[in-house]
């Protein structure tokens, strides 16, 4: 069932690429045009799964990452449509295709555990899936902006410089999207949090619930780093460079609780 | 029916010589009215830009309507004809086409892809509009181009990039800031290039200009010069870098008036706000080491004179690709003058329609009321109307010159038309409305048999 979206997600990613080195209007149509079939196409998918299983299938990690892919493409249709901006498809479509291949070829198994039901857990993932999505963005902007920065600095004005929108307008989206995400991954936090204290004690997972569970603790590390970014964009000034080193240093960690983490170390998400 | 054109250009005509064919200051309107009262021009338009003056006309033979061009020119410039012969150049019929559409794409500019003269196109066609000299044909003609003008725009790099130092400036501080309504730009030095970079930006909508100079007298008079902006002593310049977005620095001071270690002390308390330093003085005002700095970005003249030649060459590279959209937009411009070619048989077949209509409908309508008659009136044009429709299309949508002639000549022998001119379509053939014939009284519905008798 995710091949569909994966392939118009792949198929759309080629368009961006063509759109992002020709520039023709047409090609930046068609390329909109497949992603928002390929966002349509996952919609129908994860509904379809939400209709089969009675809520929605979050609780394997492979229907996670089909879930985080989606609120990714959502986050970046929503951007384009606002700034009138392709140039960032280029650069978030590779990592939405990546991560949906898992789900597309290692479907994983729908646990219906009771532990795995409820208003809270679906909460606590559905706000941290969405944080995710919000820092994947943050980083593909914050990539750019070097990109440019160092376009700019120099004295080189090429292919960057002529395609990507001003570096004051990338610093203002990373540090919205990392707003934005820094509230839905406390807000995530926090319900998981809430939700391990009350959960029935007798599942394994649950008795795994602590600080040093790898994937909680990597996750706390997360917090704490795009906590600083945030704090330090309002009260130490720091923005640019900076800002846009640390989004990818906080998303390379998402990164590796999201895929290796839950797949292999963790023994309290192992889903 | 020929297209024609004569003109001079920047690239046939000494400045000396264009400033005085310059159609806008002695009032293109009156140009138009003494043109329109010309016999051997049908149609006319005059595209006056300080590089060109142009006159596109439409006319019935080639010789005389350039002939009367080149004069009318002359005259109404008070030029004599023979010392304006040798820097004109006239073209006909598609050739016209072929030169409008590289005008209006920026082809034949003297800065390649320059964006303005698409607008000055659109202006010369619309104010002949307005004149009531512009036909069918030059009409057609110049929407073609506007047509190709965005083409060009938009599916090639033609346009893009800056070309002059200045725009070069703006367009940096664009890719910086994005938007420069709301910035603060200080002007170091009260020079001229100064000046100028500081009037662009001030064209983007900047909140506010600040000169300083060391004489406060000079920094008056610039401020002033530029509009709206403000003078300062040169004792607040460290203030004022602290708020400004942009620094232009153009002094004629010796060494550097700002250092590294300056820009440095400046920069710590805006807390890594971007600072974009344009250093158009020579010898330079700024130390190329406080380029370094983190959100300082150092520009001087040479760097910006790089970019230009980078745009230059870019849109040199681009000609190839706008030029083929022309040689495109030429070609289906071929194809619309072509499908005119039938346009006398279409008229020819309505008249003759309608002629026995009208007659069948006098005579066995005379004795009626005059509400019925008005009546059978409606009906019956609406059936001629009605039974024309295809055919019309059909004529209209052929592309090809030999099968226009075959069926113009298969619907003249056929309906008994007049005979319509043959269509030649390369030279456009126009309208043409064939005389009403003087039998018409008595017309009956005995198509066949008439054209027998002929």
């Amino acid at each position: 069932m995710n091949f569909i979206p994966l392939a118009l997600y792949a198929a759309a990613l080629v368009a961006y690429i063509w759109h992002f080195a020709q520039r023709q209007p047409a090609s930046g149509r068609a390329a909109t045009t497949l992603l928002v079939a390929g966002a349509l196409a996952h919609t129908f998918v994860i509904g379809m799964q939400t209709m089969e299983v009675g809520q929605l299938p979050l609780s394997n990690a492979a229907a996670a990452i089909s879930a985080f892919v989606w609120l990714l493409i959502l986050a970046y249709l929503y951007t384009e449509m606002t700034t009138d901006e392709r140039a960032m498809g280029t650069f978030i479509l590779p990592l939405a295709v990546a991560l949906q291949s898992i789900p597309a070829f290692r479907p994983g198994v729908e646990d219906r555990s009771a532990v795995l039901q409820g208003p809270l857990f679906g909460v606590h993932v559905s706000s941290l899936l969405f944080a995710y999505a919000s820092f994947a963005l943050a980083c593909v902007i914050g990539i750019t902006y070097v990109l440019l920065f160092k376009e700019i600095k120099a004295k080189h004005l090429g292919f960057f410089y002529a395609r990507l929108p001003s570096l004051q307008v990338l610093d203002s989206m990373n540090q919205r999207a990392i707003a934005i995400g820094w509230v839905f991954l406390t807000i995530g936090l926090f319900v998981g949090w809430i939700y391990a204290t009350q959960a029935s004690a007798s599942d394994p997972r649950v008795q795994a619930m602590s600080l040093l569970d790898p994937k909680i603790f990597v996750a706390v590390i997360c917090w704490a780093v795009y906590s600083f970014e945030a704090f330090a964009a309002r009260r130490l000034g720091w923005g640019g460079r900076r800002s846009a080193y640390l989004s990818a240093l906080g998303f390379a960690i998402v990164l590796l609780n999201f895929v290796p983490i839950s797949y292999f170390l963790t023994t309290s998400h192992n889903f | 029916m020929h297209l024609v054109l004569v003109g001079i250009s920047h690239r046939t005509a000494p400045v000396e010589l264009r400033e005085r064919i310059d159609f806008q200051s002695r009032g293109l309107e009156s140009a138009l009215r003494t043109l329109a009262a010309q016999a051997a021009l049908r149609e006319a338009v005059i595209l006056s830009t300080c590089n060109r003056a142009e006159l596109y006309g439409v006319c019935d033979e080639l010789e005389s309507g350039r002939t009367a061009s080149v004069n009318f020119i002359a005259e109404f410039h008070g030029l004599d004809r023979q010392s304006l012969q040798p820097h004109v150049y006239h073209l006909a019929d598609l050739d016209v086409a072929r030169h409008l559409f590289r005008v209006a794409a920026g082809l034949d500019s003297l800065v390649v892809g320059e964006p303005q003269i698409l607008g000055q196109v659109k202006d010369a066609h619309s104010v002949a509009g307005a004149a009531h000299v512009v036909g069918p044909l030059l009409n057609r003609l110049f929407h073609f181009s506007f047509a190709v003008g965005k083409r060009v725009r938009t599916e090639t790099g033609l346009g893009s990039g800056a070309v002059s130092v200045s725009f070069a400036a703006v367009a940096l501080a664009k890719k910086i800031f994005g938007d420069l309504k709301g910035r603060i730009v200080l002007v170091v030095g009260a020079g001229e290039m100064g000046k100028l970079t500081a009037l662009h930006m001030k064209a983007q909508g900047v909140h506010q200009v600040t000169i300083v100079s060391r004489t406060m007298a000079h920094a008056a008079r610039t401020a002033e010069a530029i509009g709206g902006a403000s003078a300062a002593p040169w004792e607040e310049m460290d203030t004022l870098l602290g708020v400004a977005d942009i620094v232009i620095t153009a002094t004629g001071a010796a060494s550097p008036i700002l250092t590294k270690a300056h820009v440095e002390a400046v920069m710590r308390p805006r807390r890594n706000r971007p600072l974009f330093v344009i250093d158009i003085a020579m010898p330079r005002d700024v130390e190329p080491a406080a380029g370094e700095i983190e959100q300082v970005f150092l520009y001087n003249i040479d760097d910006l004179q790089a970019t230009v030649r980078e745009n230059l060459a870019r849109r040199a590279s681009e000609v190839a690709r706008a030029e083929a959209i022309v040689s495109e937009e030429v070609e289906r411009f071929r194809t619309w003058l072509r499908s005119r070619g039938a346009i006398p048989t279409v008229i020819a077949l309505r008249q003759r329609f309608d002629a026995v209509r009208r007659s069948e409908v006098e005579r066995l309508t005379s004795s009626l009321p005059v509400e019925v008659r008005e009546r059978v009136e409606d009906i019956t044009r609406l059936v001629v109307e009605k039974l024309l429709l295809t055919p019309t299309e059909q004529l209209k949508s052929l592309s090809d010159a030999d099968t226009v002639g075959a069926y113009s000549e298969a619907l003249t022998r056929l309906f008994g038309l007049s005979q319509p001119q043959a269509p030649t379509p390369e030279s456009g053939s126009e309208e043409q409305t064939p005389q009403p014939r003087s039998d018409r009284g008595d017309r009956r519905v005995e198509p066949f048999i008439r054209s027998q008798k002929r």
